[in-house]
């Protein structure tokens, strides 16, 4: 199976993203208006179908990584799948104890919370193979240029839907959109740091 | 010789001469790393002891300089 590059995985993974953003935006508000049960199953999957994508891309850079690569790739997964089920195994007994009130959309953060650890577990086992961060390689962007425009995005997207969104979820949206702005600052910061030390 | 290496990164068992015999040969590990089909990061890590590499990878290493592998490869003293 072909390799593909750092900067054609990461332009695959912004447009599947963007695409999942269109459908939770444009499309997922049908789903509350439908009435024939198959309509609203088809419009309530629809959004799965990018995150389907990105899942088959992971596993298709996972296959072409070399061995080194692969070995870091697993157990940054291995972790990620100890910390979230750990995580909803504490939520899960706390909901049944009535502890806590959960309900079912609570499941929609599992696989971004997964990618979330695997993300941070692989920073943190490429850095005991001497990985730097601060090595683009053929990124199509630096690091930090892509938490300051996720998070851009996230605001944009709070605020071009703050009439139509509750306070919960758009409280969400700017926290999520400023702290991605504020650590890719702080990444760009400790770049320039590093840049400087260099020299 | 490798770097010296701390605690916390992960362990390796072998010394190797790979950045000599790289150097010897006006190679980038850019370079090496296509010529091995391997990633940067991984002949990085190689080079500095951070990483001991599987033995079908030794082979071709051996291979590509031209030496027994055992030339290349030394196991860390204790």
């Amino acid at each position: 199976m072909s390799r593909l590059s750092q900067k054609q995985y990461e332009w695959r993974v912004l447009a599947a993203m963007s695409l999942y953003m269109l459908c939770m935006l444009l499309e997922w508000p049908l789903v509350r208006t439908a009435t024939r049960l198959s309509i609203k199953c088809l419009l309530a999957l629809v959004p799965v179908v990018p995150m389907v994508y990105v899942i088959a891309l992971l596993a298709r850079r996972i296959r072409a990584s070399d061995e080194l690569e692969q070995q870091t790739h697993l157990i940054a997964l291995g972790i990620a799948t100890a910390v979230v089920g750990a995580l909803s195994l504490i939520g899960g007994f706390l909901s049944i104890a009535n502890v806590v009130m959960l309900d079912g959309s609570i499941l929609i953060w599992v696989f971004p919370g997964l990618m979330f650890c695997y993300g941070a577990a692989r920073w943190w086992v490429a850095r005991r193979y001497g990985g730097n961060m601060f090595c683009e390689g053929d990124s199509a962007l630096g690091k930090y240029l892509r938490f300051i425009l996720a998070g851009g995005v996230l605001l944009l997207v709070g605020w071009l839907s703050r009439s139509s969104l509750d306070a919960l979820r758009l409280g969400f949206l700017c926290g999520a959109g400023a702290g991605l702005v504020a650590l890719g600052l702080v990444l760009a910061v400790a770049r320039r740091r590093h840049q400087d030390a260099g020299e | 010789m490798p770097a010296n290496k701390s605690d916390a990164d992960a362990p390796s068992f072998m010394n190797n001469l790979i950045r000599e015999l790289r150097s010897e040969r006006g190679w980038s590990q850019a370079e090496l790393a296509q010529q091995l089909d391997v990633s940067r990061q991984t002949i990085n890590a190689i080079e500095t002891g951070k990483y001991d590499p599987s033995l079908p990878l030794a082979f071709k290493i051996a291979r590509l300089f031209g030496m027994p592998i055992e030339m290349i490869f030394v196991p860390e003293e204790e």
